[in-house]
This record gives C-alpha cells, structure tokens and sequence, in this order.
C-alpha cells in the first residue's frame, strides 16, 4: 500500500502538507510533513508534489512520478526542489496509521488528487 | 491568545527604525474576533500615525476551507476611507507562520527599508539595492538573498515608488486585489515591502473536534457541481463573459489555488511558452499568474487578444500598477494596440474608477459565482460576504462562490480551535463597524 499522486490534478493548494503536518504534530503546522506540494519554481509555474517514503522520496511531476531510492546519488540535473533536502530528514510516510480519518492528505485533497493505491 | 494565534502584535516605527512587541489579549479577540476587526480597532488605537496595519484571519492557515487571506487595513489615498485588502496566494498564511499575527506600521523611514519577518523575528531591513527595482526583480533578490524560494512577499514597483494612486502592491510576482492604492503608501514611507517565512505551529483548543467539523465542512463543499471545473474562463463564464472562457483558453498553462482553496482561483498564462508544455519550461519567465478577473475582462473588452491581455498583465505586476487602472487608462486614451497599451503600463498614474464602497476590493466579483446565496440585494451581501472573509481570512473570491461556508460555521470553527465564546451579535457588530 503507498500513497499515489495525480500531479496533473493538484493545484498546489498545500492542504495535503497541512494535513500531514497536524498528523504528526497535532495542530496546524507543516513542519514535519513527509507530503510536500513544491512550489518554488513559481515564476514558471511549475509544481508537483514530493512524498517522502521508507526508502523512498517520491516526486510527483505533471510529466510523470518518479521514485528515487533514498541513498543514491539522484541526478543533480533533476533536483526535485530546494524542499527536497529537508524532506529527507523527515518521518516517513506511516498511511496515517493512527488517524481515524486514515490517511490525512487523501481525506482533504480538495481536488482528489491524491489516493491510496494496494 | 493561546489557540489559533501566535499571540503577537508588532509595532514598526519606521522613523525610529524600532519595532515592538505587543500580546494579543483574549479580549481583544473576544470583542473583534480577528483579521479586519482587530486591524481597524488597531488602526484606531494609532491613527495619530495614520498607520498601515497588516494582520491575519481568527482562521487564516487553519483546516477551515479557504482560510487563506491576511488582510491590509489603510486609509486608502483612492477612497479616502479605511480600506481592507485581502493578501491572497500563500503570502496570507506564511505571516501567521511567521509569528505574528498583527504588524501596525507607523512613521515614514529616511532611507528605503523591507521589513524581513522569520520564525517570530522582525527586522528592518536596508532596501537601497533594491529600490527602483521592478516587484519581480525585488522579489527575486530577497530570495536569493535568504537562499529561499518559497519566501513570500508583498512588493512595490516603480509605481508605488513614484506614489502614484494606481500603485498596487503586490504578492511575490503578481497582482493582487489592491485597488486602494496601498502600494503609494508604501512608497510614501519608503518602505518596498515585507518578505515572509515561518515554520511556526498553531494550536487548537479541540483539534479533533475542529478536524471532525472542517471535514463535514470540506465533503458539503466538494459536493458543489463548481468542483469540476478549474480557473477562471469558468468564473467568466458564471458571470456572464461566456466568451471569455474560450477566448483565454490559447494561453491557460495550469491553474492552482490559495492555501486549501478548493477551488483553483488563479490562473498561469504562458506568453512565450507552449501553453499545453507539461515538462519544466526551460523559460525563466514565461508568462503571467492571473487572478484579477475584472482587470482580465476590461483587457478583453479593448479588443486584446488573450496573449496581449496576459502581456499587459504581466507589465502591471512587475510595475506593480493595478491592472484594473491601466486598462481604463487604456480605455481613456482610446489605446487598443498590445504596444500603445504597453508603454500605457507604465505611464498610468490614476486609480480605476471605485465600485461598491471603497471599503473592501472590487478586484473579487461583485455578485456570486456558481452558488446561489439567494441573495437579494447583491451589493450589500457582496459587502457584508467581503467583511466576514477579511475578519476570519478566508479567500475573497471563493466566499462569493461557496454558500457552504456560512458565518455559523466560521463562528463554530473558531469558537472550537480558539476557546472562545463568538456568538452572531459579535460578528454583527464588528461587520457593522468595518463594512463603512
Ligand atoms: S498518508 Fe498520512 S503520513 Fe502519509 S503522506 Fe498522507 S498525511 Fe502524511
Ligand atoms: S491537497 Fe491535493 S491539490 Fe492540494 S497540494 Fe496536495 S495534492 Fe495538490
């Protein structure tokens, strides 16, 4: 089971880093989100999102996902975004385990743009 | 204040070069709940400095739908009256992660200066390099200069330097809903502008139970046949401009959103890009981040092709010239040429004529969007619906579109996270007092 994103579909509303982050901090922060909507290359109107995994960071491009192994050397040319690095320092993604809701950024994607995929 | 709040006020004295910090009482909230009621008591409080008082929604950056906006409270040198203006995208929220939740700015610096505010700090800083820079050059440069790209600002250009009345300021690269002529009073007091950035945590008195309700809130709203659509050729279609939607459609990059907006109220046009490109443009700046519908519709209305609108739009944020004022100066001087409209831009000093009550933006369309609010008299609910989203900061334009999220709901939300005891005759009164 993981955690599937649409980068087509989001609108890079940050609702699903603000969800994370009240999952792991219990009030509104997004501090420690393992799901982050990138948004610095604004001028170009560039975004996706990146998911921090076990192994995993996950980066969600409108052109396509793609799965980069924590630990190896990822090709400088495609530096996901500055939020990358911090993202590595962070939890990773537990499908909101303890959460009634399960997991937090697919319940308030506004947009569906995010699903849980077997 | 202890929930939804960093219980801070900070006071700027640009003549002195100081800033203070004050708490945010629980009264104070109790009786002006927050954004523009705490901002025009605020106002009051130092009008002897005729201040510009920026602060943030009693909901702004929380899991209430649309808690996006952060309002600036001026007497406007347009209409003459304390003005409220939405602050949009995501520069609403990161002044509350920031730390603070209200700035009031007195006195006029000496030397151009920005205020920098990180993580609960407030600094005055030198913006000599900067001044007589353009807003995307100047954002550009506190970016880098910080080594942050999601820094978020509020910028003047070269209009807001020269104090003219069409001076607007705006966000990061674009413009904004300021029609009040914010961006000259900002250049009176040589201040360029603000930059943002915050990794801050907001308690809730009763997260659970205000999660369970946002939620309830969140699943109404998405049951709205709007949810389907994206951007604004479909707002222009609601109201009316059925054409416009496939007039701009030849250069609609992508659309997104303000913070946990549902729907995606802004709009990227690519100028010198493929519009259908989904990889990263190899472009530093292809285009433009449209929200300001009526400015959009009077470029329509010269007779521009959409590529021409999206072009003149792009001049006015990096002049930082309200768009809505250059079309009608366009419209004036019987412009109709991309080229004449161009070198209109920057040449443009008046406001565009005021509609409504000079007191809240008619950058947000003046009657609702999609929904049915079974509003009668539209303009006083179009008025009182601008109060409500400057008091709890919630995105000006998707207030007029989703009728679900009423004042009950926005009262009961911040009544859980904030431990407070709002009621509807509170929010009458504050709206009573800041609606003029
Ligand atoms: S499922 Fe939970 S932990 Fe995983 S990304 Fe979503 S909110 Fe974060
Ligand atoms: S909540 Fe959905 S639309 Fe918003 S940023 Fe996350 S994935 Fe994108």
């Amino acid at each position: 089971m993981g955690i599937k994103i649409d980068a087509l579909k989001c609108t890079n509303c940050m609702a699903c880093e603000m969800a994370c982050g009240y999952h792991r901090d219990d009030g509104f922060a997004f501090l420690s989100a393992c799901i982050v909507p990138y948004r610095a290359r604004e001028k170009k109107d560039y975004f996706g999102v990146l998911l921090k995994e076990e192994d995993s960071l996950v980066v969600a491009r409108p052109e396509g996902t793609e799965i980069n192994r924590i630990g190896e050397e990822a090709d400088p040319d495609k530096e996901a975004d500055a939020s990358a690095k911090p993202m590595l320092l962070r939890e990773a993604c537990d499908l909101c385990e303890d959460m009634k809701y399960g997991p937090m950024c697919v319940k308030i994607c506004p947009v569906d743009a995010i699903s849980v995929a077997e | 204040m202890e929930y939804l709040s960093n219980d801070k006020i900070l006071v700027v004295d640009l003549a002195k070069g100081d800033v203070e910090e004050e708490e945010l009482s629980e009264e104070l909230v109790a009786e002006r709940i927050g954004g523009a009621g705490v901002n025009a008591r605020l106002y009051k409080e130092y009008a002897d400095d005729d201040p510009i008082v920026l602060g943030v929604g009693l909901l702004t950056g929380s899991m209430y739908p649309a808690s996006a906006a952060s309002v600036l409270t001026a007497k406007s040198p347009v209409t003459g009256k304390l003005c409220h203006c939405p602050v949009t995208l995501k520069v609403g929220i990161e002044i509350k992660y920031a730390g603070f939740d209200y700035i009031v700015i007195k006195g006029r610096s000496d030397k151009p200066v920005y205020l920098w505010i990180h993580d609960g700090v407030a600094d005055i800083a030198d913006a000599a390099d900067v001044w007589g820079k353009d807003v995307w050059e100047t954002t550009d440069a506190w970016r880098k200069g910080v080594g942050d790209d999601l820094l978020q600002t509020m910028v003047i250009g070269p209009a807001g330097e020269k104090g003219l009345d069409c001076a607007q300021v705006c966000y990061n690269y674009w413009t904004g809903p300021d029609r009040f002529g914010i961006g000259k009073l900002f250049g009176q007091r040589n201040l360029k502008g603000m930059a943002f950035r915050g990794m801050g945590l907001l308690e809730a008195a009763e997260p659970e139970d205000f999660v369970d309700e946002a939620f309830e809130l969140l699943e109404a709203v998405k049951g709205n046949a709007f949810m389907s659509k994206k951007g604004l050729g479909p707002i222009c279609a609601a109201l009316g401009e059925a054409d416009a939607e496939e007039w701009l459609s030849p250069v609609v990059h992508r659309h997104s959103a303000d913070y946990f907006t549902p729907y995606a109220t802004n709009t990227f046009a690519f100028i010198d890009e493929d519009p259908a490109a989904v990889t990263e443009t190899a472009k530093p700046e292809p285009g433009v981040l449209i929200s300001d519908i009526p400015a959009l519709l009077a470029f329509k209305k010269l007779g521009l092709s959409a590529l021409d609108a999206a072009k003149a739009m792009q001049a006015c944020a990096r002049q930082g010239v309200d768009p809505m004022a250059a079309a009608t100066a366009g419209e004036k001087g019987g412009k109709t040429s991309i080229d004449d409209i161009l070198s209109q831009v920057a040449a443009t000093t008046e406001p565009a004529a005021m509609e409504g009550n000079g007191v809240f933006s008619p950058w947000c369309p003046r009657k609702p969007i999609f929904g049915d609010f079974g509003a009668s008299d539209t303009d006083a609910w179009w008025e009182r619906r601008q109060a409500v989203a400057a008091i709890f900061g919630i995105q000006p334009v998707f207030a007029v579109m989703c009728p679900q999220l009423t004042e009950e709901s926005m009262i009961s939300l911040s009544n859980i996270g904030g431990e407070l005891e709002l009621d509807q005759e509170t929010l009458d009164t504050v709206i009573g007092d800041i609606a003029g």
